[in-house]
């Protein structure tokens, strides 16, 4: 069985997957997704109470991970570094990445900031964000007898409110930058 | 080296029976370095925790099967999605280098690391010479 070799010295192995992985490292589909836009990419879920931000950040310390809210904009930090002591020039293989990162996202408007928490399991961040009382019901708004306006008014004004019931949320930067 | 891949891809060991075809199996990104007494192998397997992970050695084959968990209870509704969810499928061909009877393995925070010895080297074995004495 032929063994593919690199490096001089002892070479054990022979990754099956290797001339694949290397194929779709360059094409990149993979990559594109994961790593092509904001690190770490992020999934949002929804629940009655809440909504669930995760990210997966394998091999990140507790200790190395920050989640900051203020005003509105939820922040997470955090670091990945290599194996101590291991320069790299012992690196056979290096496909895992690491370095520092951070991302910040802003929230939609009716959550609960003081309840936020978070936990990490199995290298998964999970960070819950409670809704805020009343946004899931629907309010009654009172419609009041106001004076008539000039006409070309109403209907447009509608069409450039942003919706608000609107859960998903952006990256930072809203409308500032 | 085309033939390596066709028949690296055929020799991929299959998932379980009971995984379930909707969701999506994904190669692990791993590491591999060298240490003072063998080789140490990591890989990233978000959301794979240890009763979930599968690691086999047989003859000369190491694989890994980890099956990740939802990290959200089942009734949440996905409505932001920037990364896919999958389990986690990869397999190595050991040398006889491997002192695979060593072999030993760690799950932390979503990253395995199997820690694979070298087979001690032999001593050299003094051969008694003989000789026909008559």
């Amino acid at each position: 069985m032929p063994v593919f070799r690199w490096g001089q010295s002892w070479d054990p192995f022979r990754d099956l997957e290797r001339e694949v992985d290397q194929l779709l490292a360059n094409v990149s589909l993979f990559h594109g997704i994961r790593f092509g836009r904001q690190y770490p990419p992020v999934n949002v879920y929804e629940l009655d109470n809440e909504l669930l931000l995760t990210a997966e950040l394998p091999g990140t310390r507790p200790e190395d991970l920050e989640v900051l809210i203020s005003g509105g904009v939820l922040t997470i930090k955090g670091k990945r570094s290599g194996p101590e002591g291991i320069s790299d020039d012992r690196f056979r293989r290096q496909e895992r990445s690491r370095g520092s990162w951070q991302r910040s996202l802003t929230l939609p408007a009716h959550i609960h900031e003081e309840r936020l928490a978070a936990e990490f399991t199995n290298g998964v961040l999970c960070i819950r964000l409670p809704k805020s009382q009343g946004t899931s019901s629907p309010r009654q708004i009172p419609v009041t007898n106001g004076k008539p306006r000039n006409e070309g008014g109403p209907e447009k004004e509608m069409d450039d409110q942003p919706n608000p019931t609107l859960p998903d949320p952006q990256d930072a930067n809203p409308q500032d930058a | 080296m085309s033939n390596e891949i066709v028949r690296a891809t055929e020799s991929a060991p299959l998932p379980p029976p009971e995984f379930s075809v909707d969701q999506v199996v994904f190669t692990p990104p791993i590491d591999i370095f060298e240490t003072a007494e063998g080789l140490v192998l990591q890989a990233d397997l978000p959301g794979v925790s240890s009763e979930s992970l599968e690691l086999q050695v047989q003859d000369n084959k190491l694989s890994l099967f980890g099956k990740v968990a939802l990290p959200v209870p089942p009734e949440a509704r996905l409505i932001h999605q920037e990364y896919q969810i999958g389990h986690f499928l990869r397999s190595f061909i050991l040398s006889d280098e491997v002192d695979h009877e060593r072999i030993s393995a760690k799950l932390n925070q979503g990253v395995l690391e199997v820690v694979l010895p070298r087979l001690p080297k032999p001593e050299p074995r003094r051969i008694q010479i003989q000789t026909d004495s008559k």
